[in-house]
Protein backbone atom coordinates (compact mmCIF):
# COMPACT_ATOMS: atom_id res chain seq x y z
CA UNK A 1 0.00 0.00 0.00
CA UNK A 2 1.35 3.86 -0.76
CA UNK A 3 0.12 6.90 0.84
CA UNK A 4 0.57 10.01 -1.28
CA UNK A 5 0.12 13.20 0.76
CA UNK A 6 -0.49 16.70 -0.90
CA UNK A 7 -1.31 19.96 0.40
CA UNK A 8 -2.65 22.95 -1.01
CA UNK A 9 -4.13 25.89 0.22
CA UNK A 10 -5.75 24.40 3.47
CA UNK A 11 -6.70 20.98 1.68
CA UNK A 12 -4.75 18.10 2.38
CA UNK A 13 -5.26 15.02 -0.34
CA UNK A 14 -4.28 11.59 0.55
CA UNK A 15 -4.28 9.14 -2.12
CA UNK A 16 -4.25 5.80 -0.79
CA UNK A 17 -3.41 2.99 -3.67
CA UNK A 18 -3.39 -0.59 -3.16
CA UNK A 19 -4.89 -2.66 0.16
CA UNK A 20 -5.21 -0.94 3.14
CA UNK A 21 -5.51 -4.09 5.44
CA UNK A 22 -3.77 -4.81 8.72
CA UNK A 23 -0.26 -5.62 8.13
CA UNK A 24 -0.29 -2.32 5.50
CA UNK A 25 -1.65 -0.28 8.32
CA UNK A 26 1.38 0.19 10.41
CA UNK A 27 3.21 1.93 7.35
CA UNK A 28 -0.17 3.64 6.82
CA UNK A 29 -0.15 5.44 10.47
CA UNK A 30 2.98 6.81 9.87
CA UNK A 31 2.09 7.81 6.37
CA UNK A 32 -1.07 9.99 7.60
CA UNK A 33 1.46 11.31 10.61
CA UNK A 34 1.68 14.83 8.88
CA UNK A 35 -2.03 14.72 8.23
CA UNK A 36 -2.47 14.56 12.05
CA UNK A 37 -0.06 17.45 12.77
CA UNK A 38 -2.29 20.00 11.01
CA UNK A 39 -5.69 18.95 10.82
CA UNK A 40 -7.41 22.29 10.92
CA UNK A 41 -7.98 22.48 7.09
CA UNK A 42 -10.10 19.72 5.06
CA UNK A 43 -8.67 16.41 4.41
CA UNK A 44 -9.67 14.40 1.26
CA UNK A 45 -8.60 11.05 1.53
CA UNK A 46 -9.06 9.96 -2.08
CA UNK A 47 -9.66 6.20 -2.31
CA UNK A 48 -9.82 5.53 -6.12
CA UNK A 49 -7.11 3.36 -6.27
CA UNK A 50 -7.69 2.03 -2.71
CA UNK A 51 -9.15 -2.05 -3.54
CA UNK A 52 -9.47 -3.20 0.49
CA UNK A 53 -9.88 -1.52 3.72
CA UNK A 54 -9.95 -3.63 6.98
CA UNK A 55 -10.72 -2.58 10.25
CA UNK A 56 -7.30 -1.70 11.23
CA UNK A 57 -7.68 0.63 8.11
CA UNK A 58 -11.17 1.46 9.43
CA UNK A 59 -9.13 2.94 12.87
CA UNK A 60 -6.94 5.13 10.60
CA UNK A 61 -9.74 7.00 8.69
CA UNK A 62 -11.39 6.99 12.21
CA UNK A 63 -8.05 8.61 14.07
CA UNK A 64 -7.94 11.65 11.04
CA UNK A 65 -11.64 12.07 11.75
CA UNK A 66 -11.29 12.63 15.02
CA UNK A 67 -7.83 14.84 14.75
CA UNK A 68 -10.03 16.51 12.56
CA UNK A 69 -12.86 17.11 14.52
CA UNK A 70 -10.56 18.17 17.57
CA UNK A 71 -9.28 21.43 15.03
CA UNK A 72 -12.76 22.15 13.77
CA UNK A 73 -11.51 20.72 10.22
CA UNK A 74 -13.75 17.92 8.12
CA UNK A 75 -13.25 15.04 5.99
CA UNK A 76 -13.97 13.99 3.10
CA UNK A 77 -13.54 10.09 1.56
CA UNK A 78 -13.98 10.50 -1.58
CA UNK A 79 -14.29 7.50 -4.71
CA UNK A 80 -14.27 5.07 -2.71
CA UNK A 81 -15.25 1.37 -4.68
CA UNK A 82 -18.86 -0.47 -4.19
CA UNK A 83 -16.88 -3.19 -1.78
CA UNK A 84 -15.19 -0.59 0.76
CA UNK A 85 -18.78 1.38 0.61
CA UNK A 86 -20.34 -1.96 1.60
CA UNK A 87 -17.67 -2.28 4.51
CA UNK A 88 -18.23 1.21 5.52
CA UNK A 89 -22.23 0.62 5.51
CA UNK A 90 -21.84 -2.51 7.37
CA UNK A 91 -19.82 -1.00 10.09
CA UNK A 92 -22.19 1.94 10.46
CA UNK A 93 -19.35 4.25 9.50
CA UNK A 94 -21.29 5.84 6.50
CA UNK A 95 -22.35 8.53 7.84
CA UNK A 96 -19.32 8.90 10.13
CA UNK A 97 -17.57 10.59 6.76
CA UNK A 98 -18.87 12.92 4.01
CA UNK A 99 -18.52 10.78 1.38
CA UNK A 100 -18.03 11.58 -2.55
CA UNK B 1 -4.01 64.10 21.78
CA UNK B 2 -2.89 66.39 23.42
CA UNK B 3 -4.16 67.35 27.07
CA UNK B 4 -4.20 70.67 29.48
CA UNK B 5 -3.71 68.79 32.61
CA UNK B 6 -1.84 70.19 36.01
CA UNK B 7 0.89 69.08 37.98
CA UNK B 8 -1.50 66.81 40.00
CA UNK B 9 -3.30 64.92 37.55
CA UNK B 10 0.52 64.55 35.29
CA UNK B 11 1.11 63.11 38.70
CA UNK B 12 -1.92 60.63 38.65
CA UNK B 13 -1.00 59.96 34.94
CA UNK B 14 2.76 59.42 35.75
CA UNK B 15 1.14 56.56 38.17
CA UNK B 16 -0.75 54.77 35.77
CA UNK B 17 2.38 54.26 33.66
CA UNK B 18 4.45 52.86 36.29
CA UNK B 19 1.83 50.72 36.53
CA UNK B 20 0.45 49.73 33.38
CA UNK B 21 2.23 46.48 33.07
CA UNK B 22 0.52 45.33 36.51
CA UNK B 23 -2.59 46.38 35.71
CA UNK B 24 -2.66 44.29 31.70
CA UNK B 25 -1.49 41.40 34.18
CA UNK B 26 -4.12 41.74 36.36
CA UNK B 27 -7.04 41.80 33.78
CA UNK B 28 -5.93 39.00 32.21
CA UNK B 29 -5.67 36.98 35.50
CA UNK B 30 -9.32 38.34 36.89
CA UNK B 31 -10.67 37.59 33.43
CA UNK B 32 -9.23 33.91 33.93
CA UNK B 33 -10.31 33.86 37.24
CA UNK B 34 -13.75 34.72 35.90
CA UNK B 35 -14.14 32.32 32.68
CA UNK B 36 -12.93 29.17 35.41
CA UNK B 37 -15.36 29.82 38.22
CA UNK B 38 -18.24 30.36 35.34
CA UNK B 39 -17.42 27.37 33.52
CA UNK B 40 -17.57 25.13 36.22
CA UNK B 41 -20.82 26.49 37.49
CA UNK B 42 -21.97 25.43 34.01
CA UNK B 43 -22.88 29.49 33.54
CA UNK B 44 -22.90 29.47 29.48
CA UNK B 45 -21.98 33.40 28.90
CA UNK B 46 -21.37 35.39 25.15
CA UNK B 47 -18.12 36.78 26.26
CA UNK B 48 -15.74 38.00 28.93
CA UNK B 49 -14.00 40.62 27.83
CA UNK B 50 -11.09 42.32 29.52
CA UNK B 51 -9.47 45.84 29.15
CA UNK B 52 -7.13 48.20 30.73
CA UNK B 53 -8.01 51.95 30.19
CA UNK B 54 -6.02 53.82 27.46
CA UNK B 55 -3.92 57.05 28.52
CA UNK B 56 -5.53 58.58 26.33
CA UNK B 57 -8.98 57.43 27.88
CA UNK B 58 -7.64 58.46 31.32
CA UNK B 59 -5.79 62.08 30.42
CA UNK B 60 -9.45 63.14 29.17
CA UNK B 61 -10.60 61.66 32.11
CA UNK B 62 -8.36 63.63 34.41
CA UNK B 63 -8.84 67.16 31.97
CA UNK B 64 -12.59 66.70 32.91
CA UNK B 65 -12.97 66.07 36.11
CA UNK B 66 -9.23 65.58 37.68
CA UNK B 67 -9.95 67.47 40.91
CA UNK B 68 -12.51 64.90 41.65
CA UNK B 69 -9.57 62.22 42.27
CA UNK B 70 -6.82 62.20 45.08
CA UNK B 71 -4.92 59.93 43.32
CA UNK B 72 -5.03 56.71 41.10
CA UNK B 73 -6.67 54.46 43.71
CA UNK B 74 -9.92 56.60 43.12
CA UNK B 75 -10.46 55.31 39.83
CA UNK B 76 -12.48 52.61 39.39
CA UNK B 77 -12.24 51.53 35.63
CA UNK B 78 -8.43 51.26 35.28
CA UNK B 79 -8.75 48.01 35.21
CA UNK B 80 -12.12 46.68 33.45
CA UNK B 81 -14.18 43.69 32.78
CA UNK B 82 -17.13 43.25 31.23
CA UNK B 83 -19.27 39.66 31.36
CA UNK B 84 -22.25 39.67 28.34
CA UNK B 85 -24.38 36.91 28.77
CA UNK B 86 -26.99 35.25 26.60
CA UNK B 87 -30.54 35.73 29.12
CA UNK B 88 -31.19 37.93 31.94
CA UNK B 89 -31.18 36.15 35.04
CA UNK B 90 -27.50 34.87 33.99
CA UNK B 91 -26.45 38.44 35.04
CA UNK B 92 -27.69 37.66 38.41
CA UNK B 93 -25.62 34.60 38.83
CA UNK B 94 -22.64 35.91 37.34
CA UNK B 95 -23.27 38.47 39.85
CA UNK B 96 -23.12 36.10 42.12
CA UNK B 97 -20.30 34.80 41.21
CA UNK B 98 -18.29 38.10 41.53
CA UNK B 99 -19.27 38.39 44.68
CA UNK B 100 -17.82 34.85 45.90
CA UNK B 101 -14.58 35.72 44.24
CA UNK B 102 -13.66 39.62 44.95
CA UNK B 103 -14.85 41.99 47.31
CA UNK B 104 -17.63 44.17 46.52
CA UNK B 105 -17.19 48.03 46.91
CA UNK B 106 -21.34 48.05 47.34
CA UNK B 107 -20.92 51.78 47.84
CA UNK B 108 -19.59 52.54 43.95
CA UNK B 109 -21.40 49.46 42.64
CA UNK B 110 -24.16 50.46 40.34
CA UNK B 111 -27.79 48.25 39.17
CA UNK B 112 -28.57 50.47 36.60
CA UNK B 113 -31.69 47.97 36.15
CA UNK B 114 -32.84 49.65 39.63
CA UNK B 115 -32.32 52.87 38.38
CA UNK B 116 -34.80 53.66 35.34
CA UNK B 117 -38.30 54.83 36.12
CA UNK B 118 -41.00 52.48 35.60
CA UNK B 119 -41.96 54.63 32.15
CA UNK B 120 -38.34 55.08 30.68
CA UNK B 121 -36.79 52.60 28.73
CA UNK B 122 -32.81 52.46 28.51
CA UNK B 123 -29.54 51.27 29.30
CA UNK B 124 -29.54 48.06 31.81
CA UNK B 125 -26.02 46.89 33.54
CA UNK B 126 -24.92 45.57 36.84
CA UNK B 127 -21.82 47.46 37.64
CA UNK B 128 -19.84 46.37 40.25
CA UNK B 129 -16.62 47.53 41.56
CA UNK B 130 -14.39 45.37 43.44
CA UNK B 131 -10.98 44.44 44.88
CA UNK B 132 -8.66 41.60 45.20
CA UNK B 133 -5.74 40.19 47.26
CA UNK B 134 -2.64 41.09 45.47
CA UNK B 135 -4.08 44.02 43.99
CA UNK B 136 -4.15 47.42 45.58
CA UNK B 137 -6.45 49.14 42.97
CA UNK B 138 -9.82 48.90 42.43
CA UNK B 139 -11.54 47.46 39.17
CA UNK B 140 -14.97 47.72 37.52
CA UNK B 141 -16.99 44.34 36.14
CA UNK B 142 -19.91 45.39 33.98
CA UNK B 143 -22.34 42.47 33.69
CA UNK B 144 -25.39 42.09 31.31
CA UNK B 145 -27.32 40.77 28.27
CA UNK B 146 -26.47 40.39 25.28
CA UNK B 147 -29.25 42.44 23.99
CA UNK B 148 -28.28 45.21 26.64
CA UNK B 149 -25.42 45.07 25.09
CA UNK B 150 -26.26 45.72 21.88
CA UNK B 151 -28.17 48.66 22.52
CA UNK B 152 -25.32 50.38 24.73
CA UNK B 153 -23.16 49.86 21.68
CA UNK B 154 -25.62 51.46 19.42
CA UNK B 155 -26.29 54.45 21.75
CA UNK B 156 -22.37 54.75 22.39
CA UNK B 157 -22.27 55.03 18.87
CA UNK B 158 -25.21 57.07 17.46
CA UNK B 159 -25.45 58.53 21.36
CA UNK B 160 -23.64 60.56 23.84
CA UNK B 161 -19.71 60.42 22.92
CA UNK B 162 -20.69 61.90 19.42
CA UNK B 163 -20.26 65.19 20.66
CA UNK B 164 -23.28 66.43 18.74
CA UNK B 165 -26.38 66.67 20.91
CA UNK B 166 -28.98 64.50 19.29
CA UNK B 167 -32.66 65.43 18.34
CA UNK B 168 -35.60 64.18 20.89
CA UNK B 169 -36.90 62.03 17.85
CA UNK B 170 -33.49 59.81 17.69
CA UNK B 171 -33.49 59.72 21.40
CA UNK B 172 -37.02 58.76 21.50
CA UNK B 173 -36.52 55.57 18.63
CA UNK B 174 -33.10 54.29 20.86
CA UNK B 175 -35.46 54.44 23.63
CA UNK B 176 -38.20 52.37 22.39
CA UNK B 177 -35.62 49.92 21.28
CA UNK B 178 -34.56 49.62 24.78
CA UNK B 179 -38.35 48.85 25.83
CA UNK B 180 -38.31 46.20 23.04
CA UNK B 181 -35.03 44.59 23.71
CA UNK B 182 -36.44 44.41 27.04
CA UNK B 183 -39.06 42.53 26.52
CA UNK B 184 -37.07 40.03 23.79
CA UNK B 185 -34.86 39.26 27.01
CA UNK B 186 -38.03 38.58 28.93
CA UNK B 187 -39.24 36.55 26.34
CA UNK B 188 -36.09 34.35 25.63
CA UNK B 189 -35.97 33.52 29.97
CA UNK B 190 -39.17 32.84 29.57
CA UNK B 191 -38.73 30.13 26.49
CA UNK B 192 -35.63 29.14 28.64
CA UNK B 193 -37.77 28.32 31.38
CA UNK B 194 -40.43 26.66 29.70
CA UNK B 195 -38.07 24.22 27.74
CA UNK B 196 -36.32 24.04 30.68
CA UNK B 197 -39.95 22.37 32.37
CA UNK B 198 -40.78 20.37 29.00
CA UNK B 199 -37.73 18.42 29.09
CA UNK B 200 -38.10 17.53 32.88
CA UNK B 201 -41.71 16.52 31.75
CA UNK B 202 -40.37 14.30 28.93
CA UNK B 203 -37.66 13.47 31.15
CA UNK B 204 -40.12 11.85 33.74
CA UNK B 205 -42.30 10.48 31.35
CA UNK B 206 -39.78 8.33 29.86
CA UNK B 207 -38.19 7.00 33.41
CA UNK B 208 -42.11 5.74 34.25
CA UNK B 209 -42.37 4.34 30.42
CA UNK B 210 -45.17 6.41 29.63
CA UNK B 211 -43.49 6.66 26.13
CA UNK B 212 -46.73 6.74 24.21
CA UNK B 213 -47.31 9.81 25.58
CA UNK B 214 -44.56 11.12 24.91
CA UNK B 215 -44.11 12.45 21.23
CA UNK B 216 -41.17 12.13 19.03
CA UNK B 217 -38.96 15.44 18.81
CA UNK B 218 -35.94 16.31 19.50
CA UNK B 219 -36.16 16.90 22.89
CA UNK B 220 -38.17 13.79 23.67
CA UNK B 221 -35.64 11.70 21.45
CA UNK B 222 -32.70 12.81 23.65
CA UNK B 223 -34.24 12.00 26.59
CA UNK B 224 -35.39 8.64 25.35
CA UNK B 225 -31.51 8.01 24.20
CA UNK B 226 -29.98 8.84 27.51
CA UNK B 227 -32.16 5.23 28.11
CA UNK B 228 -29.94 4.01 25.78
CA UNK B 229 -32.54 2.31 23.76
CA UNK B 230 -29.93 0.36 20.75
CA UNK B 231 -27.13 -0.72 23.37
CA UNK B 232 -28.13 -3.99 23.61
CA UNK B 233 -28.54 -4.40 19.74
CA UNK B 234 -25.02 -2.90 19.56
CA UNK B 235 -23.45 -5.07 21.91
CA UNK B 236 -24.57 -8.32 20.19
CA UNK B 237 -23.50 -7.16 17.26
CA UNK B 238 -20.50 -6.15 18.11
CA UNK B 239 -20.20 -10.04 19.91
CA UNK B 240 -20.39 -11.55 16.08
CA UNK B 241 -16.79 -10.76 15.66
CA UNK B 242 -15.82 -9.26 19.46
CA UNK B 243 -15.48 -6.03 17.71
CA UNK B 244 -15.44 -2.47 19.85
CA UNK B 245 -18.44 -0.28 19.63
CA UNK B 246 -17.76 3.17 18.67
CA UNK B 247 -19.37 5.56 19.91
CA UNK B 248 -21.42 8.35 17.84
CA UNK B 249 -24.46 10.68 17.80
CA UNK B 250 -27.50 9.01 17.05
CA UNK B 251 -29.76 12.28 16.56
CA UNK B 252 -29.75 11.69 12.81
CA UNK B 253 -31.90 8.67 13.05
CA UNK B 254 -34.34 11.23 14.57
CA UNK B 255 -35.35 12.00 10.98
CA UNK B 256 -35.13 8.47 9.80
CA UNK B 257 -37.79 7.58 12.80
CA UNK B 258 -40.27 10.26 11.50
CA UNK B 259 -39.97 9.27 8.09
CA UNK B 260 -41.34 6.05 9.54
CA UNK B 261 -43.78 7.38 10.47
CA UNK B 262 -42.82 7.33 14.32
CA UNK B 263 -44.84 9.89 16.06
CA UNK B 264 -44.14 9.19 19.71
CA UNK B 265 -41.30 7.25 21.63
CA UNK B 266 -43.94 4.47 22.49
CA UNK B 267 -43.93 3.71 18.23
CA UNK B 268 -40.35 3.85 18.46
CA UNK B 269 -39.63 1.38 21.25
CA UNK B 270 -42.41 -0.92 19.97
CA UNK B 271 -39.99 -0.78 16.43
CA UNK B 272 -36.90 -1.41 18.20
CA UNK B 273 -38.82 -4.52 20.26
CA UNK B 274 -40.21 -5.58 16.64
CA UNK B 275 -37.14 -5.35 14.41
CA UNK B 276 -34.47 -6.22 16.45
CA UNK B 277 -34.31 -9.97 15.93
CA UNK B 278 -34.12 -8.93 11.97
CA UNK B 279 -31.63 -6.43 12.28
CA UNK B 280 -29.63 -8.90 14.55
CA UNK B 281 -29.60 -11.35 11.60
CA UNK B 282 -28.66 -8.85 8.62
CA UNK B 283 -25.36 -7.73 10.72
CA UNK B 284 -24.69 -11.38 11.42
CA UNK B 285 -25.29 -12.14 7.67
CA UNK B 286 -22.88 -8.99 6.87
CA UNK B 287 -20.00 -9.77 9.88
CA UNK B 288 -19.71 -13.31 10.07
CA UNK B 289 -17.67 -14.47 6.99
CA UNK B 290 -15.63 -11.01 7.87
CA UNK B 291 -12.73 -9.96 10.04
CA UNK B 292 -14.42 -6.48 10.94
CA UNK B 293 -13.85 -5.81 14.58
CA UNK B 294 -15.18 -2.77 14.82
CA UNK B 295 -18.68 -0.67 14.43
CA UNK B 296 -20.39 2.38 15.19
CA UNK B 297 -23.05 2.63 17.77
CA UNK B 298 -25.10 3.50 14.41
CA UNK B 299 -25.13 -0.11 13.16
CA UNK B 300 -27.74 -0.98 15.66
CA UNK B 301 -30.33 2.19 14.27
CA UNK B 302 -29.36 1.63 11.09
CA UNK B 303 -30.35 -2.08 10.42
CA UNK B 304 -33.62 -1.62 13.18
CA UNK B 305 -34.53 0.54 10.50
CA UNK B 306 -33.49 -1.66 7.52
CA UNK B 307 -35.30 -4.15 9.16
CA UNK B 308 -38.33 -2.41 9.53
CA UNK B 309 -38.64 -0.84 5.96
CA UNK B 310 -38.17 -4.42 4.34
CA UNK B 311 -40.46 -6.02 6.86
CA UNK B 312 -42.88 -3.53 5.62
CA UNK B 313 -42.56 -3.56 1.88
CA UNK B 314 -40.32 -0.45 1.38
CA UNK B 315 -38.05 -2.07 -0.53
CA UNK B 316 -35.22 -0.83 -2.00
CA UNK B 317 -36.44 2.92 -2.21
CA UNK B 318 -37.28 3.06 1.50
CA UNK B 319 -33.67 2.04 2.27
CA UNK B 320 -32.11 4.25 -0.70
CA UNK B 321 -34.44 6.88 1.51
CA UNK B 322 -32.91 6.56 4.60
CA UNK B 323 -29.44 6.55 3.41
CA UNK B 324 -30.49 10.16 1.94
CA UNK B 325 -31.10 11.17 4.75
CA UNK B 326 -28.51 10.26 6.89
CA UNK B 327 -25.65 10.80 4.45
CA UNK B 328 -27.38 13.36 1.87
CA UNK B 329 -29.18 12.16 -1.51
CA UNK B 330 -26.50 9.87 -3.46
CA UNK B 331 -26.87 7.74 -6.55
CA UNK B 332 -24.55 5.27 -4.81
CA UNK B 333 -27.26 4.80 -1.75
CA UNK B 334 -28.99 3.02 -4.93
CA UNK B 335 -26.57 0.16 -4.68
CA UNK B 336 -26.26 -0.59 -1.16
CA UNK B 337 -30.10 -0.35 -0.99
CA UNK B 338 -30.27 -3.45 -3.90
CA UNK B 339 -27.57 -4.96 -1.99
CA UNK B 340 -28.95 -5.20 1.02
CA UNK B 341 -32.33 -6.09 -0.51
CA UNK B 342 -30.33 -8.93 -1.93
CA UNK B 343 -28.79 -10.06 1.74
CA UNK B 344 -31.92 -9.81 3.71
CA UNK B 345 -34.24 -11.82 1.24
CA UNK B 346 -33.85 -15.38 2.19
CA UNK B 347 -32.98 -14.25 6.47
CA UNK B 348 -35.79 -15.22 8.93
CA UNK B 349 -37.08 -12.03 9.29
CA UNK B 350 -38.43 -11.51 5.86
CA UNK B 351 -41.06 -14.18 6.32
CA UNK B 352 -42.44 -13.15 10.08
CA UNK B 353 -45.60 -11.63 10.01
CA UNK B 354 -45.14 -7.66 10.45
CA UNK B 355 -47.38 -6.86 13.99
CA UNK B 356 -47.88 -3.47 13.18
CA UNK B 357 -46.04 -1.06 15.12
CA UNK B 358 -47.96 2.06 15.21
Amino acid sequence: MEVFIEKENNVTTARFVGRLDTPASQEVSKSVEPILEDPSGTIVLDCKDMEYISSSGLRIFLTIRKAAASKGGKVIVKDINNDIRQVFMMTGFLNLFEIQ
Amino acid sequence: MNRLLDAHCEQILQEYRDHLPEFQKQALAIQHTLRTTLDKAGIIVASIESRVKTEDSLAGKLELKGAKYKSLADITDIVGLRVITYYSEDVDKVASAVDRLFDIDWENSVDKRKLLEIDTFGYLSLHYICTKKGFEYRFEIQMRTILQHAWANMNHDTGYKSGVEIPTYYRRSLSRMAGLLELVDEEFSRIRVELADYRRKVQALVASGNLDDAPLDLETYRSFLDMEPFDRLNRNIAGINQAEIQPVSLLPYLEVFQFLECKTLGDVDRLIKECSDGAFQLASYQMALTDLDIISSSVGPQNLCIAYILKRGGGSVGIKRMFDILNGPSDSHEMLAEFLLEQAKDLPFMNEKSHGTH
